[in-house]
């Protein structure tokens, strides 16, 4: 080494020793994770019971502002389409929308943004879900049209053709215009071969291409019945008066015959899963890499979460540093754990400037998940990791809506809702010793999927 | 009467009830089931009072105090935004807010990123076209340290050569990935063209203006704008205003003030003439159109009226415009209008995807819609409807941390008057049909710039229609001016 070129590393070394004496001048150690939990008047009241007709309703009161979520929840995910029935599910949610008994086609948007509220919708594999947020004193209007809907949608052949065109024809707009959107759903049936889970909400098109109106009756006639649905309204109301709305509007719908719980997961991969789809328009290179956690211990599932934050969340999270600050192998590393019913995945999706840097990009992922096999979360990579999250936490129930959504997910997971203002605890109480043992009992080939993106 | 069918009375009885929706079957509805409910009283907002002061060094501080959220917002706002950079520096004002946080006389860019993140905290610096705005969302146990790394970053930042390139080359492949959105390709060329000559059009600058950006160039601009008495803070939680003031003090009192005046610029002249631009854009599949003017500043008078106006117009999916163009006349996917406040002056634009062969009829009904509002008043019915519509979405945008907080950046950056905030329902609620005619026959009069973004094969037949198209290639620069037969 040349005598320069020592001096500088000992500059270097001398100004990072400056440095880091500063800086823990400025900033002695933060306390420690136990210290930190719920901040001090936050609360998420809850109340629920059921309607004789089998809906199961919840209520959350907050009176900050005027607003309040009304959402509706059933269990019609795509993990109720039969083979053959892909985009069932999708169609359905779409079909919602074109009126029921005392609601022309799109009137249901039109009512709600004539007095300010936002709506929206979505499907996933267990669920399809429809909200709106509007003014608190405009709450039985979006009680009569949720009720309207659940009783009374109307579902003719030309409402079927027109939405399913509709949808196909936006489809394929999308996958021209972000080709790598493809490869994400063929990941999923990759990371789920168990179908029912694994099935994406539209696919090529063609199964939903050839629905019949009998389908979509059925599906319907089956899943969007009270007793397999979820109400939720969260914001300023009062419990007793929004009780006597929902009885009002939704206690005289007839349920429906009993739904079954759908088939709970199954996996039976040997080993590593590791595919090449050159076919696939990526922008250069780049892989897909997954692993499934399944069956999930008690406690996993906090683990996981905070796991997720060191190695995704954040400018300074483990991958990111690694890949783009450190090694400058990668331009891009995302990615976030994934629930699906029973199982769970996390998920990470790198892209990079040639195929090179992607075999180099998927051995450091590699090796960042074998330093925590090997124990190396400290405790301050632990707190950060957990401050973040609660950050998170907090920023995303700020508001009605994502109160509502988080309670739906509890309800469809058969958590107990009382437990949910000391969930966050759980994920706080969270060990660096949890974390090697989640990666040595899950981070296995068997539960490995990776795929590879561009040229060969 | 001989052969009609008689029925006994407890029947005729019976069949009234039913017919009034007391009939215990399920076949007949609820007769409360056929119309809407009526909605209750509205509740107040129940905002509290901004609560601001000024210290000594000229630094104003603002306390908004919001509920909801355990997470406190600290907004550091710098009253200079894009167009203060330099006429031939157009970007600097960007690069010098990017370059805050990427290291200081202490720590490093990376250590500083340790810091913000050991805290939890979310961090983000954003640029608008009159202020800069920096931005930590924290816990409420770390609001002290945040201050500290708020300071750090923006008292006392280092302009390396080094890091000043990575920025740069961050920036470009950001100006560069965006001229892949049709849609901002033809909002950029609006503005552009609506501020011709004028500061704000330094706001729309591309990836070849901040080659020229050094960081002497970065320095300057800081020593220039970044003092406490062209700053605010505003902080937003569930906090003490008197304890969290105090804190500030602590931390930025030392920073200096210095001699330094901002001249009011005065509003370009709005589009007064017909003139048609087509932008190329060789990946778009449908024509996007802009037709839009320059309008008032925030503090105008008519800002309420216009507020209704732009609502009836193209606020939602009910409006004239989306009514008009996708749901009667099928030629567009959407059809919207949305308005900008700046501090010398505002721009209002009508935005739709139309299918290519529609491009004609499509601007001739967005420029017959604009013409209507600017001549006939609008029935009281509709008028009403966007009053509700605003009112009542007041709250939703208040309501997320990020909402709440632009909210209040904006009236501390721009020193509008409480009728923004604690009195914006009656100002909402007091606008009439005749005001919101007068705010249409000022600003709706003059003929709109229209900006066409689309593939240049559509030049040929979509557009040959229009008397005469000005023809911009995809950064902006005029190709050519087509004169059309009609």
């Amino acid at each position: 080494m040349s005598v320069f070129r020592t001096l500088k590393t000992r500059m270097r070394k001398e100004a990072l020793v400056v440095a880091v004496a500063a800086f823990a001048a400025l900033f002695p150690a933060l306390p420690a994770g136990g210290q930190e939990s719920m901040a001090p008047g936050w609360a998420l009241p809850v109340q629920e019971y059921r309607l004789k007709n089998g809906l199961r309703v919840i209520l959350s009161e907050d009176d900050s502002l005027p607003l309040v979520t009304v959402a509706v929840a059933y269990r019609a995910g795509t993990v109720r389409e039969k083979p053959g029935q892909e985009g069932l599910a999708y169609l359905l949610e779409t079909l919602m929308f074109q009126g029921s008994e005392n609601v022309g086609p799109l009137q249901h948007v039109g009512y709600i943004q004539k007095i300010g509220g936002e709506l929206n919708a979505t499907t996933t594999f267990d669920k399809s879900l429809f909200y709106q947020t509007l003014p608190s004193n405009q709450l039985a209007l979006a009680l009569w049209l949720e009720s309207d809907r659940m009783r009374s949608v109307r579902i003719t052949g030309a409402s079927i053709e027109q939405q399913r065109s509709r949808l196909l024809e936006e489809h394929l707009r999308q996958m021209a215009a972000e080709p790598i959107i493809g490869s994400f759903s063929i990941f999923d049936t990759l990371l789920y071969p168990d179908l029912l889970y694994g099935r994406p909400l539209i696919g090529s098109g063609e199964q939903m291409g050839r629905l019949t109106d009998a389908d979509v009756s059925a599906f319907h006639r089956a899943f969007y019945v009270p007793n397999n649905a979820v109400l939720c309204i969260v914001g300023s109301i009062q419990a007793a008066k929004a009780k006597d709305l929902v009885a009002r509007y939704f206690e005289s719908i007839p349920p429906g015959p009993d739904v079954p719980a759908p088939l709970p997961p199954r996996f039976e991969q040997e080993g590593e899963v590791a595919v090449f789809h050159p076919d696939l328009a990526a922008p250069t290179a780049g892989f897909h890499l997954g692993y499934r956690i399944h069956p999930l211990q008690p406690g996993d599932a906090y683990a996981l979460k905070i796991l997720e934050y060191i190695l995704l969340k954040g400018k300074t999270a483990r991958l990111r540093a690694r890949l783009i600050d450190k090694d400058r192998t990668a331009y891009h590393v995302s990615g976030g754990l994934e629930e699906r019913g029973a199982a769970r995945a996390l998920k990470i999706f790198c892209l990079t400037n040639n195929v090179v840097m992607a075999d180099r990009s998927h051995r450091a992922v590699m090796s960042e998940i074998e330093r925590i096999r090997q124990g190396s979360v400290s405790e301050d990579d632990l707190e950060k990791a957990k401050r973040f999250f609660r950050t998170d936490y907090f920023r995303r129930l700020a508001t009605r809506q994502e109160r509502a959504f988080m309670l739906l997910e509890a309800s469809f997971s058969d958590r107990p809702l009382s437990s949910l203002p000391n969930e966050l605890d759980s994920y706080l109480r969270v060990t660096a010793r949890n974390l090697t043992a989640l990666v040595i009992r899950h981070f296995v080939p068997r539960n490995k999927v990776y795929m590879r993106l561009g040229p060969r | 009467m001989r052969g009609a069918l008689r029925f006994p009375r407890w029947a005729v009885v019976l069949a009234a009830a039913w017919a009034l929706g007391f009939g215990p079957s399920l076949e007949a509805q609820e007769r409360y089931r056929r119309t809407p409910p009526p909605a209750e009283t509205r509740q107040g907002l129940g905002l509290a009072a901004l609560e601001s002061f000024e210290m000594a060094n000229g630094l104003k501080v603002t306390v908004a105090f919001r509920t909801g959220s355990p997470l406190v917002t600290l907004q550091l706002i710098i009253g200079a935004g894009e167009a203060d950079s330099p006429a031939e520096l157009p970007g600097a004002a960007s690069i010098t807010a990017r370059m805050i946080g990427r290291g200081s006389k202490l720590l490093s860019g990376g250590q500083i990123d340790d810091l913000i993140e050991s805290l939890g905290a979310d961090y983000s610096a954003t640029v608008f076209m009159d202020y800069t705005v920096f931005k930590l969302e924290v816990l409420p146990e770390f609001v002290d340290r945040a201050l500290l790394a708020l300071r750090l970053m923006v008292l006392e930042p280092v302009f390396s050569e080094r890091v000043l390139a990575t920025v740069k080359r961050a920036t470009a492949f950001e100006q560069t990935d965006r001229k892949k959105d049709p849609e901002f390709v033809g909002w950029r060329h609006l503005l552009r063209l609506l501020f011709e000559g004028h500061p704000y059009r330094a706001g729309t600058y591309g990836e070849e203006a901040i080659k020229l950006i050094g960081s002497k160039e970065v320095q300057s601009f800081y020593s220039r704008h970044y003092l406490p008495n062209n700053a605010v803070i505003v902080v937003s939680g569930n906090v003490d205003a008197a304890a969290v003031s105090t804190k500030i003090g602590e931390h930025f009192s030392a920073w200096t003030r210095r001699a330094f005046s901002r001249a009011q610029v005065p509003p370009p002249p709005p589009n007064g003439r017909e003139r048609i631009c087509f932008v190329e854009n060789a990946g778009s599949q449908d024509a996007i159109i802009f037709a839009g003017n320059v309008i008032m500043d925030p503090a105008a008078p008519e800002y309420f009226p216009f507020l209704v106006l732009n609502q009836a117009l193209g606020g939602a999916t009910h409006s004239r415009l989306f009514m008009n163009l996708r749901e009667s006349k099928g030629y567009a996917y959407y059809a919207f209008s949305e308005a900008e406040f700046y501090r010398s002056c505002g721009v209002f634009w009508v935005k739709a995807r139309v299918t290519p062969e529609f491009i004609h009829p499509a601007v001739g009904e967005i420029v017959r819609e604009l013409k209507a509002l600017s001549l006939e008043s609008a029935p009281a019915v509709e008028i009403e409807e966007a009053k509700a519509y605003l009112v009542g979405n007041l709250p939703l945008k208040l309501e997320s941390l990020e909402g709440f907080s632009e909210w209040t950046a904006r009236l501390a950056a721009l020193g509008l008057d409480s009728g923004h905030w604690n009195r914006i329902l009656e100002n909402i609620m007091v606008v009439n049909i005749e005001k919101v005619l007068a705010a249409g026959r000022k600003y709706l009069s003059p003929a709109p710039l229209v900006v066409i973004v689309g593939r240049r094969e559509w030049i040929l037949d979509s557009l040959a229609d229009f008397r005469v198209v000005e023809v911009y290639d995809s950064n902006g620069a005029l190709k050519q001016t087509i004169l059309n037969r009609r």
